[in-house]
């Protein structure tokens, strides 16, 4: 069965860009994420860290090592949980920082 | 994890981190208890242990009680009731209406619950809230009956003398604070108490992600949100989703909840799909909101929050040990959530655990005669456990914990609804994909309009689904497999 979308594209998406501006962030000034051993991640090709993160904090460069806007993070704890390698550092940023959520 | 035997060096005395002086004696001068995480657990707990006269200590990471915490969601509050009663406290709505609907990629099948009861008080304890309000205030109760609030403060290990844990370590500098009873509230990203060792780290596929956005609509977004979902000033509506529509072809679904004038909309799925499936939650929620059944719903809307967090699923198996000489585990770091699909309820069972908790450090606090409550005195009696000569507890004195939690709505639901879980697992293709699909087509079928007779399309309809199910005895077969979800 097929029903075609009455009004497509009446929902209007914001950007993760958009999405991310719009929680109250306080840069802990170094990252709060980090790997515990990089050469793993040049021979991990499920990248579970990548496609689990609701924020794009996780990218992976040419050789496979794994680049972390940490800066991003919503404090979710999803990457650390799917890593099939337990290779992920996870730590909350200092004292309060990285995000507060007004609303929640 | 730290284990600290040297004399005193680790004493909280002279830490400038209790803002209001206690208003209760001090045995020895340290706290009887320290919470870790001002949650909805962390505050029950505090509250329960604060009314009897226990000296605690809560300690939050975030700005503000609430200020790192997400949820969906609907507060269920029959605990909340009795321990502080809702005066004041911060409701967006009461849920008036629940849909439960089921969609492929481009239909919906759903079914509307308006219940007559829901709309008188106490509303069937169901209110949407926003956690960065409720949460503030819950602790606010707890401060109000003698509990100590410090925020902005990060528990980062506990500290076990003799295997004993007498304390906390925090990222304030000389941060550690000590006290006989530690109660983890921390939540189900349960660093504390897995890096201590108390529970072990859950596997991915008990594990949900979540993403969640905050809506509202320009001018009067509450007139918006009471046409849209067809509700009057107070009332709410709280939407689940099904099937590949809502959260892709994973084990997990979507939600809509109404607050005052915002609309919380998210989905949750197990992280273990995310990867073998390929989906990303923020993708997926962007799908989820164009669906065309959904769309019209968020026409105009602007995002005024983002959010993500995780789930804890592993239900009554996964349960880990709730109880330690000196520390209780509660609310999601007990892994207390109970979503099947048709329920997702982790509010009530946090404070109720925080609430059976208190009690059980209360009675093992009352176990020991004031006069022995000084330096050297333990529950178990005889040896000294701590550098300090500070009093410790342990675990045996504590067992009425997990005894009561047992007897309780907690691991009753979480146990009796085990076996849904695992089938619907197992069924998940069935279930999620290729039922909702069979029924689309089939009511597509049975509401046609043309110049067959209606008969020969109620025929196709039946078969459509009976075939998805292989055949009468099919369906018989599933009937079976789930008769247990009205008992
Ligand atoms: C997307 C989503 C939707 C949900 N929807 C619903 C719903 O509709 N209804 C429902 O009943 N349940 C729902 N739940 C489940 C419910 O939110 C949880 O079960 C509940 O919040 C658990 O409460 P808690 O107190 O155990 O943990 P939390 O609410 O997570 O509280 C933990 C607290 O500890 C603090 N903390 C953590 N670590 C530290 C540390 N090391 N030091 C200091 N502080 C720390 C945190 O900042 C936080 O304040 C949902 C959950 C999610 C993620
Ligand atoms: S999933 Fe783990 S091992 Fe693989 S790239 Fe990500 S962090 Fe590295
Ligand atoms: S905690 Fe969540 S938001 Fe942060 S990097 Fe991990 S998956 Fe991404």
């Amino acid at each position: 069965m097929s029903t075609k979308s009455p009004s497509p594209g009446i929902v209007q998406n914001a950007s993760l860009e958009d999405r991310l501006y719009t929680v109250k962030y306080e840069d802990p000034g170094e990252s709060h994420l980090d790997v515990e051993n990089p050469g793993i991640c040049t021979t991990c090709h499920e990248d579970a860290c990548v496609d689990v993160c609701p924020a794009k904090v996780w990218r992976k460069d040419a050789d496979g090592t794994p680049t972390i806007a940490y800066e991003n993070c919503l404090e979710c704890g999803s990457c650390r949980f799917a890593c099939p390698n337990e290779n992920v550092i996870w730590t909350y940023p200092e004292r309060g920082a990285g995000v507060t959520y007004k609303k929640g | 994890m730290t284990d600290s035997t040297d004399n005193g060096t680790e004493s909280a005395d002279d830490q400038p981190t209790r803002t209001p002086p206690p208003a209760q004696p001090n045995y020895d001068n340290t706290f009887d208890a320290i919470v870790v995480g001002a949650g909805l657990a962390g505050s029950a707990a505090a509250i329960t242990m604060a009314n009897e006269d226990l000296d605690v200590l809560m300690i939050e990471r975030g700005a503000y009680p609430g200020a790192k915490n997400v949820f969906g969601g609907v507060m269920y509050t029959p605990t909340i009731r009795d321990l502080v009663g809702m005066d004041g406290a911060p409701i967006e709505r009461y849920v008036g209406q629940r849909r439960y609907a089921m969609l492929t990629e481009e239909d919906e099948i759903g079914a509307t619950v308006n219940i007559g009861d829901w709309h008188e008080e106490p509303h069937n304890d169901s209110f949407t809230v926003l956690r960065g309000d409720f949460d503030e205030w819950l602790a606010d109760q707890a401060v109000e009956a003698g509990a100590t609030l410090i925020t902005e403060t990060t528990v980062t290990d506990l500290i076990r003398e003799n295997g004993y844990i007498v304390g906390v370590e925090t990222d304030r500098p000389e941060g550690a604070l000590r006290a006989p009873i530690v109660v983890l509230a921390e939540g189900g990203n349960s660093l504390v108490s897995e890096g201590a060792g108390l529970k072990p780290a859950p596997d991915r596929k008990d594990v949900a992600v979540a993403v969640k956005e905050v809506i509202e609509f320009p001018g009067d977004s509450a007139q918006v949100i009471e046409d849209r979902f067809r509700l009057g000033d107070e009332d709410g509506a709280a939407y689940h989703y099904f099937g590949e529509g809502a959260a892709g072809k994973s084990f997990g679904g979507a939600f809509i909840y109404t607050n005052d004038d915002t609309v919380s909309v998210g989905l949750a799925y197990r992280i273990e799909d995310s990867i073998t499936q390929g989906i990303n939650p923020e993708k997926r929620l962007n799908e989820f909101k164009s669906h065309p059944a959904v769309a019209p719903l968020f026409k105009d809307a602007r995002t005024v929050e983002y959010t993500a967090k995780t789930i804890p699923e592993g239900g009554a198996e996964a349960m880990p040990k709730l109880v330690h000489n000196g520390a209780l585990l509660v609310g999601d770091t007990a892994g207390l959530v109970l979503n099947n699909g048709v329920h997702l309820e982790g509010t009530n069972m946090a404070v109720e655990s925080g609430y059976h908790a208190g009690k059980a450090v209360v009675e093992a606090f009352n176990s020991i005669p004031a006069t022995e409550r000084t330096a050297g005195a333990t529950a178990a009696g005889g040896q000294t456990a701590r550098a300090d000569g500070g009093m410790v507890i342990p675990s045996s004195h504590l067992q009425s914990y997990p005894d009561r939690l047992e007897e309780s709505f907690v691991v009753k639901n979480l146990e009796h609804y085990e076996w849904l879980i695992h089938r619907v697992t197992e069924d998940k293709e069935l279930l999620f994909e290729e039922l909702p699909a069979a029924l689309a087509d089939a009511a597509a079928e049975y509401f046609a309009i043309d110049r067959e007779p209606k008969q020969v399309h109620g025929a196709r309809a039946k078969e459509r689904v009976l075939g998805t199910l292989g055949g009468l005895r099919g369906l018989v077969k599933l009937g079976w497999r789930y008769r247990k979800i009205v008992r």
